[in-house]
């Protein structure tokens, strides 16, 4: 008689268990499969920046943009064709994936006919006027300054999503990215993150981070709208991409300081 | 009438009855009094200052900022220790997390921690945190303190240039707007604490929101301490006057029901208490109480002289209800005339002081006869009445003496006038506040460290896209800083072009003679999009908007006295052509503010005191039937205002909100004695005694009521000697000195011109 309960017990725990097990992912992991998702070798695209003021006014800025992987590095020139006012201005980026080494900015102001070297900035730093930090901007933030957890599965735009939480490792981390929380939804088809959702020093709700177009360009998940609300402000970015244009054997020279004098030619 | 008066005698019940559910029904509404302490919210909402103010917030994301000043005086190196830098980055990522405050971006939290260094280096530029962790060894605080210097921006801003201080500037949370009073609660412990750890720092608390939510502890606090007061002083002098318990319950009683009457309708129009209307209880229950001690002093006459109750109170009634409903109507005359304001505050002051002394005529008319009818009749006791000496003594004065009392109103009208010459006009926020206020010290201590807790703020809109980039209005910007900071009372000014002369000079490889706007307009958007590269999406939104056209210029000024704002401004508005062309400029904050409150303040007090003037003379005209009457009856009213102002002219107390409305409010409760005073004179008079009789019996009836009254509005006024807001300190006193000027005038002076005119 015991051994059969033994054995009920034991067939039970196993049937409760072992499909989970099988099945569901640790958040770390589901942020680990976005981190490694493929982006290609290199990418030329166009790209369209609208900020957009509580009052709804907005500011739109139009680039052409180039990046290329050095392993785990990338080299990044962008430059700016519209409005008249910043034309043949151009940002030449040196990312490096080590966290403790500054990233390498050089500007040119066409207006001044010189290149600048500007700072690097913090993480935590907002990139070119946007609602979005420079560490907003990247694949996945650092995956070791969350702790990540799975919450369960949500439907977001009718994709069946993973829906994860990070919580800042530590108050230095909090006070330095600026969120005490963030929730990522990453479709469980393509690894790619869909929406986050910020939350403050303070607790409050910050931003919404959401893709609105994603596709498919030579086989790599592109997205093509962005757009990020500051739901404290009301202030939005929408970025928009176009153009895509993945390995096409882009030239180390393209990022030197010499073509950001010479600007971008079509 | 006299039908009316019958019903109330006869059914008392009903009437008690009917008094005990108006005042469950109003005093029901009481829970939802609510306050005001806004300045903005007191403007008309068509008055520029109100418009732009507005405009400031929607265009340029601007706010009232809450200051937190760190000093340090008894270190060697000031606040450039590692104490106390570490002190400011501890309590900045404190306020960080707290939901009171909004801590986005660099204009919503600057402090050492928060503001960044532009510099120029050999190879380009570095836009860093001046102190990205607070420094601990000597050389590091050193250079901290030299880059703080080299840069300039933030020197007298957020560090004060002899380094004895620094400031965290912060934004309160918007849902806060109205519950500041918990933000300066929140800080006040919070700073509490930090200086029961013992560090050498001192920590001052102001800014508007605070003083906004001082005001808001301190009128509750106000109106509850002078109650008791108040009532204490009303039981001590009915009990002196009538000695017995009715003679002090009732009209007590008819009061306090007035009051709540007042309040509940206030709550249930959902109108606010502001600073000058939180005195209207007090107000209420001093000048109310007046018509129930004449209700009380001829009942008990009546009573002794009629054998029937019921028919002795109708005397009463009958008696008294002209000159009672003459006197109400004078003093809400008085009140209303207010209405001629466009201060927010004083009209809804006016409405409801005449509102409140009507329900006190009302209620004390209704009450005390019915309280009379069923309570036994009183004893007949021949008590010697009080101060029959003194009004003797007052008679013999001035039947013999007139001359001497000519001279002395004359000698007081030649002094008063000249006072009058002399009187200023000046409104200032802080100095609502008593001296030894602590918020008004943090208020100076600051101001003297730092550039200024006070904006003045000029709006310039150049009409089109990209217009602020104009070199030329960039240049205009400068010049008109330039301009601002040549007064002695300000202590800084920041626009755009500030920030773009800056990195204009660190693109220059930090060369000083390049500290200049660009000189080209893509060079200026370029320079604004380069700092985009490390600032927050809304780092400018405080100075340009996003689409170029138009900019803020922000002026600190070192105290809020609409003096100073009125001065600067129109130095300004004379060179505006001359800086910036055809673009509109207009002007908003809290010095605007101030400016404009102080033209409502004289307008508004001209206005009312012509509108009082007119109206209490028609309703004395109408009383009187005579010309010469009722302009007599106005002359001891009149004088007591002169004398007013006069005095606040010799003592250099300036016209402002507080000060303001005594002229009006005078007027309509002093007149009130004149009123008794002649009505009685001609009673006497008709019967055919002589002068002197004529004196000695008005004197001894209407002379002793009239001195009960005065003493019960002088000391009702006294007791706002004891608030903490400062213009009801003020107020209290000049409506006290009037009062006893207009009491001296009446029952002295009065009878004096009235033998001449005789002669």
């Amino acid at each position: 008689m015991k051994t059969v309960i033994t054995i009920t017990l034991a067939l039970t725990a196993w049937l409760v268990t072992a499909p989970l097990a099988q099945a569901e992912p640790t958040g770390l992991e589901i942020m680990q499969a976005v981190d490694n998702r493929e982006d290609g070798d290199d990418l030329k695209q166009t790209m369209t920046q609208t900020l957009i003021d509580r009052n709804g006014n907005e500011r739109v800025r139009h680039m052409v943009s180039f990046r290329k992987d050095y392993g785990k590095d990338k080299k990044m020139i962008t430059f700016f064709t519209e409005p008249s006012n910043i034309r043949d201005t151009a940002l030449l980026t040196f990312d490096y994936d080590d966290p403790d080494k500054d990233d390498d900015q050089w500007l040119y102001l066409p207006a001044l006919k010189k290149v600048r070297r500007i700072s690097a900035a913090d993480r935590g730093d907002y990139f070119m006027g946007t609602d979005f930090t420079f560490e907003d901007m990247k694949q996945t933030p650092e995956l070791d300054d969350y702790h990540w957890k799975l919450l369960g599965s949500e439907t977001i735009a009718g994709q069946d999503c993973w829906k994860v939480e990070g919580t800042p490792v530590s108050d230095e981390v909090m006070q330095d990215l600026g969120y005490s929380r963030m929730v990522q939804y990453v479709r469980k088809d393509n690894d790619f993150t869909v929406r986050v959702d910020y939350w403050d020093r303070a607790g409050r709700e910050l931003k919404h981070l959401k893709i609105e177009k994603l596709e498919k360009i030579q086989g790599i998940w592109s997205p093509l709208k962005i757009v990020m609300t500051n739901v404290q402000t009301n202030h939005r970015t929408v970025l928009e991409f176009a153009d895509q244009q993945y390995n096409t054997g882009l030239k180390d020279r393209l990022f030197t300081q010499r073509m950001l004098k010479r600007g971008y030619r079509e | 009438m006299e039908r009316l008066f019958r019903q109330v005698v006869h059914h008392p019940w009903v009437i008690l009855l009917l008094l005990v559910l108006m005042t469950v029904g109003l005093g029901s509404q009481l829970p939802k009094t609510t306050m005001e302490t806004n300045i903005e919210e007191m403007l008309p909402k068509a008055l520029d200052a109100y418009i732009n103010k507005k405009r400031l917030e929607e265009d340029f994301n601007a706010a009232d900022m809450v200051v937190i000043g760190i000093l340090n005086e008894t270190d060697p190196h000031g606040i450039y220790n590692p104490h106390t830098l570490k002190l400011v980055d501890e309590l900045t990522n404190w306020l960080r997390t707290r939901k009171e405050f909004r801590t986005i971006g660099l204009s919503d939290l600057l402090s050492l921690s928060t503001i960044k260094d532009i510099r120029g280096t050999a190879d380009g530029m570095e836009v860093e945190l001046f102190m990205p962790s607070p420094p601990k060894d000597r050389t590091a605080i050193e250079r901290l303190r030299q880059r703080l210097e080299d840069n300039g921006i933030y020197m007298g801003s957020i560090v004060s240039r002899d380094g004895k201080g620094t400031l965290i500037v912060v934004r309160p949370d918007p849902s806060y707007l109205g519950r500041y009073h918990e933000i300066h609660a929140l800080l006040t412990k919070k700073l509490a604490e930090i200086e029961k750890r013992g560090g050498p720092e001192k920590l001052l608390v102001t800014g508007r929101p605070i003083i906004e939510g001082v005001f808001g502890i301190y009128m509750p606090q106000d109106m509850q301490r002078m109650q008791p007061l108040i009532i204490g002083l009303l039981v001590l002098l009915l009990a002196l006057s009538f000695r017995n318990v009715r003679g002090v319950v009732l009209p007590l009683a008819s009061v306090v029901l007035a009051e709540i009457w007042m309040v509940g309708t206030m709550a249930a129009a959902g109108v606010p208490f502001y600073t000058v209307t939180s005195m209207l209880p007090v107000l209420i229950l001093a000048v109310g109480i007046a018509y129930a001690v004449h209700l009380v002093t001829h009942a008990q006459v009546d009573l002794g002289r009629h054998p029937d109750k019921q028919e002795a109170l109708v005397t009463t009634m009958n008696g008294l209800w002209m000159p009672m409903l003459m006197t109400t109507l004078t003093t809400a005359a008085g009140f209303l005339s207010m209405l001629t304001s466009e201060l927010v505050p004083m009209r809804w002051f006016g409405v409801f002081a005449a509102i409140g002394v009507s329900y006190a005529f009302i209620i004390s008319f209704l009450l005390i006869p019915a309280a009379f009818a069923l309570l036994p009749a009183p004893k007949r006791k021949d008590k010697p009445m009080a101060f029959g000496g003194y009004l003797d003594w007052m008679t013999r004065i001035v039947v013999h003496h007139p001359r001497r009392v000519l001279a002395a109103f004359g000698l007081a009208m030649l002094v008063s006038s000249y006072g009058l010459s002399q009187i200023d006009v000046d409104s200032s926020l802080v100095s609502e506040f008593r001296p030894s206020d602590p918020i008004r010290q943090a208020d100076e201590i600051l101001n003297a460290r730092f550039a200024g807790t006070n904006t003045l703020d000029a709006m310039i809109d150049t009409g089109r896209q990209d217009g602020v980039l104009d070199p030329q209005i960039l240049k205009g910007l400068i010049r008109m800083q330039q301009a601002a900071e040549s007064d002695p009372l300000v202590g800084d000014s920041s626009s755009i072009a500030e920030f773009l002369a800056e990195m204009n000079k660190v693109m220059h490889a930090g060369e000083a003679a390049w500290k200049i706007p660009p000189e080209a307009s893509d060079l200026a958007a370029q320079y604004l999009l380069l700092y985009s590269f490390s600032g927050a999406p809304d780092d400018f939104d405080a100075f340009i908007t996003s689409d170029y056209r138009q900019a803020h210029l922000r002026i600190q000024l070192k105290n809020d006295s609409s003096h100073a704002a009125t001065h600067l401004i129109h130095a300004l508005q004379a060179k505006t052509g001359e800086w910036l062309g055809d673009a509109k400029v207009d002007y908003a904050g809290t010095a605007y503010t101030i400016h404009r409150f102080s033209d409502l303040v004289i307008t508004g007090q001209i206005k009312s005191l012509v509108a009082a003037l007119v109206l209490i003379f028609a309703l004395c005209l109408w009383l009187f039937h005579n010309l010469w009457d009722a302009a007599l009856a106005m002359l001891p009213v009149s004088m007591a205002v002169v004398v007013c102002y006069g005095v606040m002219g010799l003592v250099g107390l300036p016209l402002e909100i507080g000060t303001a409305i005594t002229g009006a409010m005078a007027l309509g409760i002093g007149v009130d004695f004149a009123i008794h005073y002649l009505y009685r004179y001609r009673y006497y008079e008709k019967q055919g005694h002589d002068y002197g009789a004529v004196v000695a019996e008005a004197n001894q009836d209407t002379g002793r009521a009239i001195l009960f009254n005065a003493v019960v509005v002088i000391g009702g006024f006294l007791v706002l000697l004891t608030a903490q807001l400062y213009p009801q300190v003020k107020l209290g006193a000049l409506i006290a000195g009037s009062m006893a000027v207009c009491y001296l005038a009446t029952c002295y002076l009065f009878p004096v011109l009235l033998a001449r005119r005789e002669d």
